[in-house]
């Protein structure tokens, strides 16, 4: 293989496994426990922005750029203070709109945050700065491990492999267990799982907070990778990105939603990014997004419950036979 | 002070916009329970059919008029084709969200790639100026002023002196009896798509009469504001949409000359927060509490 | 059953109005321990909301609710559920994409695998207390005679099985109370009678229930006593056969 093409595949690899990162905390919020989380790419941009300042050196009035919070910390401290302040910002975003809201309220408010944080990142300057963003974030190790670009290209595919497969287990962990269950009674119904002695609000919080880790862990680990992020990395669309992958590939269904962010963002987006500009200069992407749309409206439409739908849960066979009543009305409707 | 009276005029004028979109998008949710998100984006796809109709030589003001009955139109057919069938298939309000996003993502990118990534403007001059103490309006400014005001009268006239606006309170109230009580409620959702797609459509174009220059994205950028007002007002709820419209569109234009014009939004979502911690249903909210114990 | 009848639920002076509305006004009754309390009236009497004032989903702009010696009246409704009240809801409240044996299980309070914690130890932690949850559950299934449905989703049920699903999913929460809204509307009349007589089976082995219900032979049947709301206050109270022949209900069902 050409080593133009290993660039390609090696980076196409490590974009598919931060995107399943991504896609399995949104899953285990939207999916499993029903919060749709509209901000989400927002909680990808903290956890990206956090690696980034850490690993960068402090400020200096004569850098190009300017940002709070330079540490030049090593790895793998970036990484997990972009989880912890994701999740950090996480609580106090869901303290204020998970506690009374209407579902749909919050969906909206979590939109307008979304925005708001855009926002914010462009124009407050001495924060990250500004509209252009930061460059010239370190890579992990890269220096320690003395590689070649391209061996370092497919080591670094290794660690975010490793990354993903923590991430799937923490996940499956939760929606495997009985925890999971009662996530997934309180999304399809929260009056009557509080009805039955579940604490919704916390049970919000706590999935709400660790989905907004995943994120940021996500972020970091593709910032960490690209060395650039500014605001035009994280509009508020690429979040419907990572819902597209969810329905496309199954509700709830962990791998599913794997199989989903093969499908959408790695094999569609990432494929027809290098075609040849037609028309006019932002054509294909304009297309591009169309058919994240018209994706979202088909599956929802012919196949709402994904390719390989929620799978229900199987218990060991009974030891004895049934005991009760022989002939009951109830069971034979 | 001599900062502020000026940054008040702004205030009212943001305030008119934002009252005829906000009044709009309240609407559609009080009578199909539907939140569009994609309202801004079909805001601008009424700017830009005045935008064609302006090049075409057709006067601005009859070019609102006909961005008006194009988002009166494309609003009504949206539900009926799109929303409406959803909903009956039983998508629950989860996907409808998503649903009106994905539509959002649609419009906004048909637009673009029709009419390409750059700012379009009216011809249309926005007149000599008038000072008013340290206020100062552009004709055009004292204009949408005046058609926010007569769209705010005419969807209060219309829903307390006529049939049809008792027919829309009763659907939004309660659609099973309002059928039962023979209500044609099809027909008052049609209705209601029309007349909420019409304000969309005026806001569409006034916004861009306000700020000269408009692009794909105009319209969702101003959705933040909206739905500030909305929800400030107690989603659903007309007269609160209004309310809230004058306070976000003052607080956030006397904050911007105070701080930093870039931070209008930020100042209408800080009021948001504020708002839902203190009191989530809104201004005036007494119905939505009774909807929400009753549903 | 002691012969003096004990109060497990005293609900006093109750209050509730939306929005100048007084949907509840004034309420005051007791439920009996051991007893199914029939809570009837006319449409827009206020039972629903008082249902849902107890329930916790409601809150009172006035009153006290003391449930088994402890005030209830602004617990959230998870915390009333764990103080041994447990509602079901006038319309269906299955959750719809787990199975029938899920929506059981998942009612069991304080399950060793439900903190997070618990349930990143894995099987190893949880698994014996879940084998022995699936037991439980089945054995319910069983009593209730909705054996062959244990793998169904539940969101395909009819909707005489929805309710009855409720009821199953609300004793697996361990009640001392059960608070029954309309349990049999939508309901087809011979699963009906065999859900009636699953109510009086638990009653007899002790369980209080209140019971909110609109076909008043049914609540002749299973409800002793009866209170009658009308207009947001209780406005009889007594055995059913007493209270159908008071002029003041029969006034209130009359203007409605």
């Amino acid at each position: 293989m050409s080593d133009a093409m290993q660039f390609y595949l090696s980076t196409l690899l490590i974009y598919l496994f931060i995107d399943i990162i991504g896609v399995l905390g949104l899953n285990l919020q939207f999916g499993v426990a029903g919060i749709i989380n509209f901000a989400y790419i927002a909680f990808v941009a903290v956890g990206a922005y956090t690696a980034a300042v850490v690993s960068l050196g402090p400020d200096h009035p004569d850098n190009f750029q300017h940002y709070l919070f330079g540490a030049n910390w090593p790895f793998p401290l970036p990484i997990i203070a972009a989880g912890v302040t994701s999740g950090a910002l996480s609580l106090l975003v869901g303290v204020i709109s998970l506690r009374r809201l209407r579902s749909d309220y919050q969906a909206m408010v979590m939109l307008v945050l979304s925005l708001i944080a855009t926002l914010v990142a462009s124009n407050a300057s001495g924060l990250v700065n500004g509209p252009a963003g930061l460059a010239t974030i370190p890579q992990p190790l890269y220096d320690q491990l003395g590689l070649a670009p391209l061996d370092y290209q497919w080591v670094y595919a290794g660690w975010a492999g490793f990354l993903t497969v923590l991430t799937f287990l923490f996940v499956r962990g939760i929606t495997n267990s009985p925890l999971g269950r009662t996530l997934r009674a309180m999304r399809d119904n929260d009056r009557a799982a509080a009805a039955l002695g579940k604490g919704i609000v916390g049970l919000r919080l706590m999935v709400f907070v660790i989905g907004g880790a995943i994120a940021g862990i996500s972020g970091a680990v593709f910032v960490e990778f690209i060395q650039a992020w500014s605001p035009g990395s994280w509009l508020y669309p690429e979040t419907f990105v990572f819902f597209a992958a969810i329905l496309v590939g199954g509700t709830a269904n962990n791998w599913g939603v794997m199989v989903g962010t093969l499908l959408v963002p790695v094999g569609f987006l990432e494929a027809t990014r290098y075609l040849p500009e037609i028309l006019y200069r932002g054509f294909v992407e304009a297309m591009q997004w169309v058919c994240v749309g018209l994706l979202i409206l088909l599956f929802l439409w012919f196949r709402p419950n994904g390719i390989f739908p929620e799978r229900a849960a199987r218990f060991r066979p009974r030891a004895a036979a049934p005991t009760g009543p022989a002939n009951s009305v109830a069971a034979s409707e | 002070m001599n900062q502020l009276i000026p940054a008040i005029g702004f205030g009212l004028i943001t305030a008119s916009i934002l009252a005829i979109a906000a009044v709009g998008f309240t609407l559609q949710f009080s009578v199909t329970n539907i939140l569009n998100l994609a309202y801004g984006d079909i805001m601008t796809a009424c700017a830009f059919s005045a935008y064609v109709a302006n090049q075409a030589g057709v006067n601005i003001w009859i070019c609102l008029v006909i961005a008006a009955l194009f988002g009166a139109v494309f609003s009504m057919l949206l539900n009926r084709f799109v929303y409406f069938q959803f909903v009956r298939r039983g998508t629950k309000l989860f996907g409808m969200i998503i649903v009106t996003i994905a539509m959002s993502l649609i419009i906004q990118n048909v637009l673009l790639a029709i009419f390409r990534p750059t700012f379009f403007s009216y011809r249309a001059s926005p007149g000599p100026s008038h000072n008013f103490g340290s206020m100062i309006f552009t004709e055009s400014q004292l204009a949408i002023m005046g058609i926010a005001v007569v769209a705010m009268l005419g969807v209060h006239l219309l829903s307390t002196r006529t049939k049809l606006g008792k027919a829309m309170r009763a659907t939004a109230t309660n659609p099973s009896l309002a059928r039962s009580c023979g209500v044609a409620t099809d027909r008052v959702i049609d209705v209601a798509w029309l007349l909420s797609g019409a304000l969309c459509g005026i806001a569409g174009v006034v916004i861009v009469l306000n700020t000269a220059t408009f692009s794909e994205v105009t319209g969702a950028n101003f959705l933040v504001p909206i739905i500030a007002a909305a929800v400030l007002g107690g989603i659903g709820q007309p007269y609160g949409a209004m309310l809230g419209a004058i306070t976000i569109g003052l607080a956030s234009e006397v904050a911007a000359s105070v701080i930093n014009p870039s931070y209008k939004d930020v100042v209408a979502f800080g009021i948001l927060i504020v708002v839902l911690l203190v009191r989530p249903q809104g201004i005036l909210s007494e119905v939505a509490v009774a909807k929400e114990v009753t549903a | 059953m002691a012969a003096e009848p004990e109060p497990i639920l005293a609900v006093r002076d109750v209050h509730r109005d939306f929005g100048g509305v007084k949907a509840v006004d004034g309420a005051t009754f007791e439920a009996m321990r051991g007893h199914i309390t029939g809570l009837i009236g006319p449409n827009g009497a206020g039972k629903s909301t008082l249902v849902g004032i107890i329930g916790g989903q409601i809150m009172p702009s006035a009153g006290t609710i003391i449930f088994d010696g402890h005030d209830i009246t602004v617990l959230a409704p998870h915390k009333v559920a764990r103080r041994g009240i447990v509602r079901t809801f006038q319309l269906s409240a299955e959750f719809s994409k787990l199975t029938v044996l899920e929506n059981l299980m998942v009612a069991a309070p304080s399950q060793k695998g439900e903190s997070l914690l618990g349930a990143e130890l894995g099987r190893v932690y949880w698994g014996r207390s879940e084998d022995a949850l699936v037991d439980a559950a089945r054995a319910v299934l069983d009593r209730f005679g909705m054996t062959p449905k244990e793998n169904e989703l539940a969101g395909n049920l009819s909707g005489g099985q929805k309710r009855l699903l409720e009821i199953m999913r609300g004793l697996m929460a361990e009640p001392k109370m059960l608070l029954l809204d309309e349990p049999f509307a939508g309901v087809n009349p011979t699963l009906a009678l065999e859900i009636e007589q699953y109510l009086l089976d638990l009653r007899d082995e002790g369980l209080s229930m209140i019971m909110v219900e609109h076909e008043l032979s049914v609540v002749e049947r299973l409800c002793e006593p009866v209170v009658v709301m009308a207009r947001g206050k209780v406005i009889s109270e007594g055995s059913m056969h007493d209270v159908s022949s008071r002029q003041e209900v029969l006034d209130a069902y009359l203007v409605g």
